[in-house]
């Protein structure tokens, strides 16, 4: 009897995940959700109870410290500088590749990949020996540039300059792969040449046809990389450089509701641009989404 | 002819002056021109591939180099390794970086996979959509904030630690829990985890076709039967793959941990950290020998990941 039945089941059609719909799966979900959500609320009710009560005091003392506006306006600075950096630099580099160069896009899959296995901290190690310390093997392979960096006139040794060059490095893989991704979905060649034949050159080419196409993975593109560098705290501590995660780093010693209260804040921060990235990519054609998903959360 | 060969190749071979010169035209020019081709595509890559060069393969070959180079005298030397094997404490930290990284992937693998099972036969697309917006934001949440999000809530006076003491009359910490020790940092650790997962089974469950179940089915399978004769090893190497991608983002860690133990925690990163600052008791060559194992974990890691991925990409005919 029990065979028949289960013969029969298929018959009835979406009557199989209905009988799953209770089963260990969701009460696993449950308990997943439970795990992600409950550290959230215990901190905007630890933020919330400051020394004095419950209140908004430790959101009132945050905004009037100096230095919180100070280090967010850096962070800010940083980001935007990263952002721009690395849209500008990968953009046309990856439409250049698929257009003339097919044959280097296993170069650009390797560089876009060694950030992986060369995370933030073994990337700071290596900076601050190439651009702290002479080294005569570096000059050479630089071509020179690394001396005409470390000196004066354009010294960027543990400067913000450098600091950002570096994070356009550490958003790479997340970068390089949604833009290359939806660069795919369209047919470069045709729009290429239509644009061609129709007296069109390249950078226009590249700024009125192709670009609008492939706004969805730009966009997408930016907001990691800016809600990366918001966050990022490795390379600045160790260069150095007081950004807002440092300072939170700092309060957090000291005042740990404030730094509760300001966890929030950068809560609220991901939020934001992780809600912007689905809104984009929704309206915009869907690509390859499984691979973007993938690169949504390396650098911790 | 003359000015029609000077404009060049596509000119001659829409001339009308017969079918065989254009072709020859067109055969002996083509070598010049492509080589004139190839070097403006590979001209158009040189911004940023100095880029790339600058400040990302060269901080690697300098580590590389100078793990095999004594930090004080610049000669060539095995003696970073040497001491990296023979102190236990760097060996120590290797041993908490990977259990701590095994640990939290498979913590979040598994329990991540059953999560991701449970959004994937959710019916309701809504709930769906919602939930995986959910957790890519927790995958993104993670560093300093993260850590500070689990000292308020675990931490000694944290907001749960509390709870439970007044209402159930535990004392977590003196039952010998702290979050500032390993297995703190693994609780930590599974937060960035267990989104990550799901964010990366569900389309791969996408790939199991309604079919098989069907066909299962027919044969008699049950529901158990099913998933474990069928379902599971079509999705053994996209959960491998997953499971490695959990292992390396929790292996290059550094934020968190910093921030939640402030150094106290034996980790690799740490020790490295330590190196940057100018840490006396750890000098150069021995950082960068560190690095470089750090590198070589990575690298087995994530030549699984890239082989468990081109086997899904074998099984899904892509």
């Amino acid at each position: 009897m029990a065979t028949a039945s289960r013969v029969l089941q298929p018959s009835q059609g979406k009557s199989v995940p209905v009988r799953r719909s209770f089963g260990l799966d969701k009460l696993f979900l449950l308990l997943v959700i439970l795990y992600l959500i409950v550290p959230l609320g215990a901190t905007l009710a630890f933020g919330l109870s400051g020394a004095n009560g419950i209140g908004f005091s430790t959101y009132q003392q945050i905004f009037s410290d100096p230095n919180f506006s100070a280090t967010l306006l850096l962070s800010l600075g940083l980001a935007f500088a990263s952002t721009i950096l690395a849209i500008v630099l990968v953009t046309p580099t990856a439409y250049w590749v698929q257009l003339r160069l097919p044959r280097a896009r296993p170069l650009l899959d390797f560089l876009s990949l060694v950030p992986f296995a060369v995370p933030a901290i073994v990337l700071s190690l290596g900076l601050v020996q190439v651009y702290g310390s002479s080294n005569s093997l570096v000059n050479v392979l630089s071509l020179g540039l690394v001396p005409l960096l470390s000196n004066p006139p354009f010294n960027i040794v543990n400067t913000p300059p450098l600091l950002a060059c570096s994070y356009v490095i550490i958003a790479l893989p997340f970068v390089y792969r949604p833009i290359d991704n939806s660069l795919r979905a369209i047919n470069t060649a045709v729009l290429t040449e239509a644009a061609y034949s129709l007296g069109s050159g390249w950078w226009r080419t590249f700024l009125t046809v192709i670009l609008p196409n492939i706004w969805p993975g730009v966009i997408s593109a930016a907001l990691l990389t800016f809600s990366t560098v918001m966050g990022e705290f490795t390379l600045a501590s160790l260069f150095g450089i007081f950004t807002f995660p440092i300072y939170l780093n700092t309060v957090g010693q000291n005042e740990p509701h404030e730094a509760a209260s300001l966890a929030i804040l950068s809560f609220i921060f991901t939020l934001i641009c992780v809600l912007g990235i689905i809104f984009f990519v929704r309206r915009g054609a869907g690509g390859a989404r499984r691979e973007d998903q993938i690169e949504i959360a390396a650098v911790k | 002819m003359q000015p029609q060969v000077a404009r060049g190749v596509t000119d001659v071979a829409t001339s009308t002056t017969g079918s065989r010169s254009p072709a020859k035209a067109r055969i002996r020019r083509l070598p010049s021109r492509s080589w004139s081709y190839i070097i403006t595509s590979w001209l158009g890559l040189v911004p940023f591939l100095l880029f790339c060069l600058l400040f990302e393969l060269l901080p690697a070959v300098v580590i590389i180099e100078g793990s095999f180079t004594d930090s004080n005298t610049g000669v060539a030397t095995l003696n970073n390794y040497q001491r990296l094997f023979s102190q236990a404490s760097n060996l120590h930290a290797f041993q908490t970086s990977v259990s701590i990284s095994l640990v939290t992937a498979l913590l979040g693998a598994a329990f991540g996979f059953l999560a991701a099972l449970g959004v994937y036969n959710l019916r309701t697309g809504w709930w769906r959509n919602f939930l995986i917006g959910f957790s890519s934001i927790a995958a993104n949440f993670a560093g300093v904030p993260l850590a500070f999000a689990f000292i308020a809530t675990l931490g000694v006076t944290g907001f749960v630690t509390v709870a439970i003491h007044d209402w159930l009359h535990i004392s977590l910490y003196d039952l010998g829990f702290s979050v500032y020790t390993f297995w703190g940092l693994v609780l930590v650790y599974t937060y960035f985890q267990l989104p990550l997962m799901i964010l990366v089974t569900v389309p791969a469950l996408s790939a199991l076709r309604p079919e098989w179940k069907e066909a299962a089915t027919n044969l008699g399978a049950s529901s158990f039967t099913y998933w474990w004769r069928v379902a599971l090893p079509i999705l053994l190497p996209s959960l491998i793959a997953a499971a490695m991608l959990l292992f390396a983002n929790a292996f290059g860690a550094y934020a968190t941990a910093f921030a939640l133990a402030q150094g106290n925690i034996n980790l690799v990163p740490i020790l490295i950290g330590f190196v940057v600052a100018g840490n006396v008791d750890i000098d150069t060559g021995l950082g960068n020998a560190l690095a470089v194992g750090m590198i070589v974990v990575l690298l087995v890691a994530l030549t699984l990941y890239t082989a468990m991925l081109r086997r899904v990409n074998v099984w899904q005919g892509k």
